[in-house]
Formats: C-alpha cells, sequence, structure tokens
C-alpha cells in the first residue's frame, strides 16, 4: 500500500492511484531490502517467533473462525457432529438489539477510560519529569506497585472500598462528611455508577503504563531543543505543544492503540464487580458477554470474531499512521 | 485478541494439570477401547486396573474417601481407586474438556446438581438404567434422578443433598417477643416484627438478612406457593415465574425485601452469618452446615485458628456449644402450621463418564457408593443420603432434623437442557434484584419469563 503514498522513503513523481505500478519504488525496494537482508540468517531467526505466533493465536484464530460458521455446543464437544450454518451466528446475533447495546456500552466505556488514562498517564509522566528525584522514586514505586498488583487482587479490593454495607467509602461519605443519604448505598446497582467503579479501577491499574512509556519518551526529548524553543521565546505551553508531542508522537500513538485495544475488551475488572452483585444483563460489556455465551461455542466464536473485527476497525486509523512510521 | 483467549486459557491450563494426572492414573488398555461407552458396554470386566473418581471441594470427609479406597481395592483385586479432588470453581470448563478425552476423564465423577442435566443432555454419560433399581430404585432423591435422566433413562444418580435452614438469634426474638415462626406467611410478619423491634439496637438491623441476589433463598417462597421457575410446555420449556402461584410468593418476598432486611441489594447470598455474627441480623437462611461459621462475639473465646492444643480444643468446643444454645435453628416452615418449605436444594450427582475405559470397574464402585455402609456414612457426617432410607443415621439433633425436613420437600431447577445458560446469564440474580429495589414483580416477572424462555429454547 505505501508503493502509492506520496510520503513514501522514496521521491516519487506524482501520478493518479489508479496508475499502473510505479516503476521506481518497484526498481528501488528490493535493492533496499537486500541491503537489509543480506543473508538468510535473519529470516531463519524470524521462524521460532513465527511459529509461535502461528501456534498460540494463529491455530485458535481458525478455530473460532471455524467455529462461528458451525453450530458448535456442548452435544458437538462431545462427538454429535457439529452442522455447518453459513452466517446464522452472526444473522442471530446482529439482528438482536441487545447485542447493539452491549457494543455501544463498550465502546463508549473504551472511549472514556482510554481518554482517562491518557490524560492522567501523561500528565503524571510530566510530574515525573519536573519534581525533585526523592518525589519521583516515591511516584515511581507507587505506580510500579499499583501496577504490578494482580488484577484480581486489586479488582477485589477496589470491590471492598465500594462495599455497599462495609466499605470505607460509604463510611468516609456517610461518617466523615454527613452526608447520610450514602450509607449504604449500592454502588454497583445502577449501571453508570457501576461504570464509575468499573473505570475508577481499570484506569487505576492502566495508568503506570501510559505514565512509564511517555517518562522514557519524554527523556529523549533533548534539552537542547528545549532551550532553543525558551530562548526563541516559546512559553511552557508552546513548548508541550509545539515541541514536546510532537517528538514523543509515535509513543503517544503506541501507547493508545494498546490502550483502546485493552479498553475494548475489558474483562476480568467487570467479571468481578458483576459478581459482587450488580444486574449482569444492565452491566454487559462486550468482554463478559461473550464469557456469558459460554455454553454455545460457536456463539461466542462469532461474537468473538464480530469484536475483532470491531477493535480493527477502531484502530485502523492508529495502525495505518504507526505502520507508516515504521516504514520510514 | 479474543476475550475467548481468558475461559479458554484456563481450560488449558486445566487441561494441562489433567494431563499429567492422566499420565500416572492411565492403565496400558485406555486406548485400547473405541470411545463410544455410551451404552454402557462393558470394558475390561475383570482386568485390573486403576481408575479415578473426582470429588469436589472438601463435602466427602476423608473418612469416606479412605473408606472407598480401602472397600474398593478389597472388591476388585487388583484393581485400585485414586480419588482427585476438584475445586467446584471452575469444574464445568474442566469438565467440558475432561471428559471428551479417553485419556483424560475420570472414571466416576461428582456433578453440581443443577449443572447435571448439560452435560447429560450433552451426551457425556454412560446410560445407568440397569444399574438403577439395585443402587436403589424409587428410594433415591427423586429431583436428583429427573436432574440426571433424559428420556426415561438414567444417567447421572444422585449423591449426596444438602438443605437450607434458618437460624435464628434466641435472645433477638425474646426482646421483641416474637415467637418461631410455623407458616412462611408467619415467617414474612416475624423478619417485618424483628425488624421494627430493633431488640439489638444496631443501624441498619435486618430481620431476615434477605441480599437482592439471593434467588437460591428466595425461589423457596415461589416453590411453596407451587411455582415454578420454568416448566415444560411440549417440546419447549417457558418461563413460569408470571404465573399466579409464583406471583403469590414473589409479592411476599418482596415484602420482606422493603420491610424485613436491610442487607444490601447488591450482594447475594455468600457469607450471610457475618452480619449475623455482628448482631445486625436476626435470622438467615443457609445449607445447615453454616452452624460451623456461627461465631457470636459474646461467645468468642479468642483461641487462634492454628492453636491445636488440648486447652484450645476444649476452649472450642465450649464456644461452639454456647453459638448453639444462642442460635436456634428450624427448617423454611411452609403454608400449613407444621409443614416444610419446598426450599431449594443444594448437592451433588454422580455419574460414569461415557469415555471412561473401565466401566465395569466404576459401575463397582457405584455399587459401594450405594450401599448401606456408605449412604449410612454420609449421612452421619450431615449429608444427606442419596438412599433416604438412611437418612435417620443424621440423628436427631435439632440441625439434623431441620436439614431432613427441609430435604424432605426440595426442589431443583427445571431439568432443561440448556438451563446452565440461565445461570450463566445470570437471570435470575437480576430478577430478584429488580424485586429487592421495588419493582412491580409482574412486570419484572414478564421480563425474566421472557428471558428464561429465550434462554431454554
Amino acid at each position: 500500500m505505501s508503493l502509492t503514498r506520496p510520503d513514501a522513503a522514496v521521491p516519487a513523481p506524482a501520478v493518479p492511484p489508479t496508475g499502473p505500478p510505479l516503476p521506481v519504488p518497484a526498481a528501488t525496494r528490493p535493492a533496499r531490502r537486500r541491503r537489509r537482508l543480506p543473508t538468510l540468517g535473519p529470516r531463519l531467526l524470524l521462524v521460532p517467533a513465527l511459529v509461535a505466533i502461528a501456534v498460540g493465536l494463529g491455530y485458535p484464530l481458525v478455530r473460532q473462525l471455524v467455529l462461528s460458521f458451525q453450530e458448535y455446543g456442548l452435544a458437538q464437544q462431545f462427538g454429535r457432529p457439529a452442522e455447518w450454518v453459513g452466517l446464522q451466528n452472526y444473522r442471530t446475533l446482529l439482528s438482536d438489539p441487545y447485542v447493539w447495546t452491549v457494543i455501544g456500552r463498550s465502546v463508549a466505556f473504551c472511549a472514556v477510560n482510554a481518554a482517562v488514562t491518557m490524560v492522567l498517564g501523561g500528565a503524571l509522566a510530566l510530574l515525573l519529569h519536573r519534581v525533585a528525584r526523592p518525589a519521583r522514586l516515591v511516584l515511581q514505586i507507587s505506580l510500579l506497585l499499583a501496577w504490578g498488583t494482580p488484577v484480581l487482587a486489586t479488582t477485589t479490593v477496589w470491590q471492598w472500598l465500594f462495599d455497599s454495607r462495609y466499605g470505607v467509602v460509604n463510611w468516609v461519605l456517610a461518617e466523615g462528611l454527613g452526608l447520610e443519604g450514602m450509607r449504604g448505598h449500592s454502588w454497583l446497582i445502577e449501571p453508570l455508577s457501576f461504570y464509575l467503579v468499573a473505570t475508577v479501577i481499570v484506569v487505576w491499574m492502566s495508568v503506570p503504563f501510559v505514565t512509564f512509556s511517555l517518562y522514557a519518551a519524554l527523556l529523549q526529548v533533548p534539552t537542547e531543543t528545549l532551550e532553543a524553543a525558551q530562548l526563541d521565546g516559546a512559553g511552557a505551553v508552546q513548548r508541550l505543544r509545539r515541541v514536546v508531542l510532537p517528538m514523543i508522537r509515535p509513543v503517544l500513538q503506541i501507547v493508545t492503540l494498546l490502550q483502546v485495544i485493552w479498553d475494548l475488551r475489558v474483562f476480568t475488572q467487570v467479571h468481578v464487580l458483576q459478581r459482587a452483585g450488580a444486574p449482569t444483563r444492565d452491566t454487559n460489556l462486550l468482554g463478559t458477554y461473550i464469557w456469558s455465551l459460554g455454553g454455545e461455542f460457536s456463539m461466542a466464536g462469532a461474537m468473538a470474531t464480530i469484536m475483532l473485527v470491531l477493535t480493527l476497525a477502531l484502530t485502523a486509523v492508529y495502525l495505518r499512521s504507526v505502520l507508516r512510521e515504521e516504514e520510514l | 485478541m479474543t476475550m475467548l483467549r481468558t475461559p479458554g486459557r484456563r481450560v488449558l491450563a486445566g487441561a494441562g494439570v489433567l494431563a499429567l494426572l492422566a499420565l500416572t492414573a492411565c492403565s496400558g488398555d485406555a486406548a485400547a477401547e473405541g470411545g463410544d461407552g455410551s451404552t454402557g458396554r462393558s470394558t475390561g470386566g475383570s482386568d485390573a486396573a486403576e481408575i479415578t473418581l473426582w470429588l469436589n471441594g472438601t463435602d466427602t470427609p476423608q473418612a469416606l474417601r479412605d473408606y472407598l479406597t480401602d472397600t474398593f481395592a478389597a472388591e476388585n483385586p487388583g484393581s485400585t481407586l485414586v480419588i482427585e479432588e476438584q475445586d467446584w470453581s471452575g469444574l464445568v470448563p474442566r469438565l467440558q474438556t475432561a471428559l471428551t478425552s479417553a485419556e483424560q476423564t475420570p472414571d466416576v465423577v461428582e456433578i453440581g446438581n443443577t449443572q447435571a442435566p448439560t452435560f447429560t443432555y450433552a451426551g457425556a454419560f454412560t446410560d445407568l438404567t440397569d444399574l438403577y433399581e439395585e443402587v436403589g430404585g424409587d428410594k433415591l432423591l427423586p429431583g436428583f434422578v429427573e436432574a440426571g435422566s433424559v428420556d426415561g433413562s438414567v444417567y447421572a444418580l444422585p449423591y449426596y443433598s444438602g438443605a437450607r435452614a434458618v437460624f435464628y438469634r434466641k435472645d433477638h426474638f425474646a426482646a421483641a417477643g416474637v415467637e418461631v415462626p410455623t407458616t412462611l406467611a408467619e415467617l414474612g410478619d416475624a423478619a417485618v416484627a424483628l425488624q421494627a423491634a430493633n431488640p439489638a439496637g444496631v443501624e441498619s438491623y435486618s430481620g431476615l438478612w434477605l441480599p437482592g441476589q439471593d434467588w437460591y433463598n428466595g425461589i423457596a417462597w415461589v416453590f411453596t406457593h407451587g411455582g415454578d421457575l420454568a416448566v415444560q410446555d411440549g417440546d419447549t420449556w417457558v418461563g413460569a415465574l408470571s404465573e399466579p402461584e409464583a406471583q403469590e410468593g414473589l409479592a411476599e418476598v418482596q415484602r420482606i425485601f422493603a420491610e424485613g432486611t436491610k442487607a444490601p441489594k447488591d450482594a447475594d447470598s455468600a457469607e450471610p452469618w457475618v452480619p449475623f455474627n455482628n448482631g445486625e441480623a436476626a435470622m438467615f437462611s443457609a445449607p445447615t452446615w453454616a452452624r460451623w461459621s456461627i461465631d457470636l462475639p459474646e461467645c468468642n473465646k479468642g483461641v487462634a485458628p492454628d492453636d491445636e492444643s488440648e486447652e484450645a480444643t476444649a476452649l472450642l468446643a465450649e464456644q461452639q456449644a454456647c453459638n448453639e444454645e444462642k442460635t436456634g435453628v428450624f427448617p423454611l416452615p411452609g403454608l400449613e402450621p407444621g409443614t416444610p418449605a419446598t426450599v431449594f436444594a443444594g448437592g451433588s450427582n454422580i455419574a460414569i463418564p461415557a469415555m471412561s475405559q473401565h466401566q465395569e470397574l466404576a459401575k463397582s464402585l457405584l455399587r459401594i457408593m450405594f450401599g448401606e455402609e456408605y449412604q449410612t456414612m454420609l449421612a452421619e457426617n450431615g449429608l444427606i443420603p442419596a438412599n433416604s432410607d438412611y437418612a435417620s443415621a443424621m440423628g436427631d439433633d435439632p440441625y439434623a432434623t431441620a436439614a431432613v425436613d427441609a430435604a424432605l420437600g426440595a426442589k431443583l431447577t427445571p431439568a432443561a437442557e440448556k438451563w446452565a445458560d440461565v445461570e450463566g446469564d445470570r437471570i435470575l440474580e437480576d430478577f430478584f434484584q429488580q424485586l429487592a429495589s421495588g419493582a412491580d414483580p409482574a412486570t419484572a416477572a414478564a421480563q425474566a419469563d421472557d428471558l428464561i424462555t429465550a434462554a431454554l429454547g
């Protein structure tokens, strides 16, 4: 796809995209590749990774695709022949308004969580960059601990904090701040406040990764450039917007991409909170909905495929620009 | 990349462990026979082998396990029995993987009674109809037999049942001037009266601890009024919560939700003894083994949990006696005085996987398990045995009496092929939570019925 790109590495004459393959890039690109991969060695080195990916990722993916076109439940698992049903599973799912509700919820949840995580993570990274060494150390250790705690443990602790009867949050609100209405308040029973609690947990666990990645990127920004900008009269905000952000953009993009993928397929936190007493049907996201289809492997497979397509669609813009960066 | 990998990985990890277990458990002839054992075909016969029994959780005490291994070895010279304990959580995905493989399957398997229909319909088990009369016939707990039957053939037999009973604080009842209720309606009145009196003088005091998602307890009101979760209409199952009988029961439940409990709407039946021990509830309903979790502060002797000295043991016995003196227990009462309510039965079924390569040895083990001696041992350990003839061995202390009374009328979830989907979708948790939040029972029930019908269809 890069052959017709005006910004490809090799300067190419502007031609309409419908034109025949360009002679110039076609001639130079293989030459460049040969320079990069002079022998067979590097290719051989790729083989273990490729095999691992094919076995670990390719096989389940193919199996999931095959399943999604069959009628495959527990009985088939025990030997009853699986019937091919074509697109029936997809038709059933996509004609169910509830599925669309779940997709809508998931996209909204993902957008809010990814945005909040990026903003908080970015702000903390800037803070890390500015503060003195002792403060930075404390901050880094705290972030590492929040990040390193297993997700189940974190979720359980937060769930206890928000417990309606014995939770600290309600206690502080009722006893400390005198909000009588919050005594015994059920945080999980209303979908919106359920998602608020879920967002707190998801963001809590995602921020450290974003902070560390962006902090590492910030360290790569040369101080000379910043000083030069300052000498030219750029203020702090201008330096951030015009100098720092463009320089760390590749990292920013890939971290956002990962965040969107992770937040779209969030499962553990939502599942645990549901089990803690939330109305399940009103709070299902894609992950937990697929889980609830568990006994019908074919339906779950179809739904997982829909989710895969959705993920690719949502991240296509980022993926394209990331790929482009790599080509440069 | 897909969410399926989360449950899937657990299955795979389980399979890995199973494969390891199978390496040690498999005997030479494991792969010799074909996989189709669904007709109970004899394999091996007198051939000596090692067979595997899966028991779930710690419900079956060690003495009973020892009895099984010893008796099995004595009755089947040269053969041995290995008992492997499985965890209840994650059991279904583990069985989905293990039972389909001749190399990995156990030879006899315990399964939760509400999970039994799903696997029975899927063809996971050997037909045991021939064995049915021999191991007890119609003496066996009928609801459990039904859960393990398809089209008149029995595939999964009852193992044991545990029933729910109501625990109550005698001092709270006395202080509030409330008598032990003798009918279901009186129980509702008692809960409301106790909560209004608040004899403990604590904030958010519950007459009866009934959290919003606790359908295991709440459904007893539906069952007792003659209602059901779903009924079979020809070939299809339809949700039955809108039926008038069910609605009568649900109205009573909703009254308790409104006036007889302060339990959170966003909690389930887990650990009801915590508020009870805190003096925040006068009653709670739970399986009778909950007696071991009652720990009132005024009785607590402060013994460290790992202290096994003689003194500590004596103190603990004193503490337990004190707890049981202050705590009463009665079976949930029925509509008429003296009759028990129809409660939700918990318990297990036991079956032989169709893939097992040792069908005859497995049957020999089942005969031992259904023998008088083992059934009596189950009863002596507080479990209601599969064969009701031996329930008398449970003794006549109030807990055993309450358990047996409750179990006599207990009812199971519908024996529908896809009942597991209803539980997987958590339709009933959501439904009872709506009731607890004050939803109109008729509207909420109509909605839940549609979801149940769709899930079972």
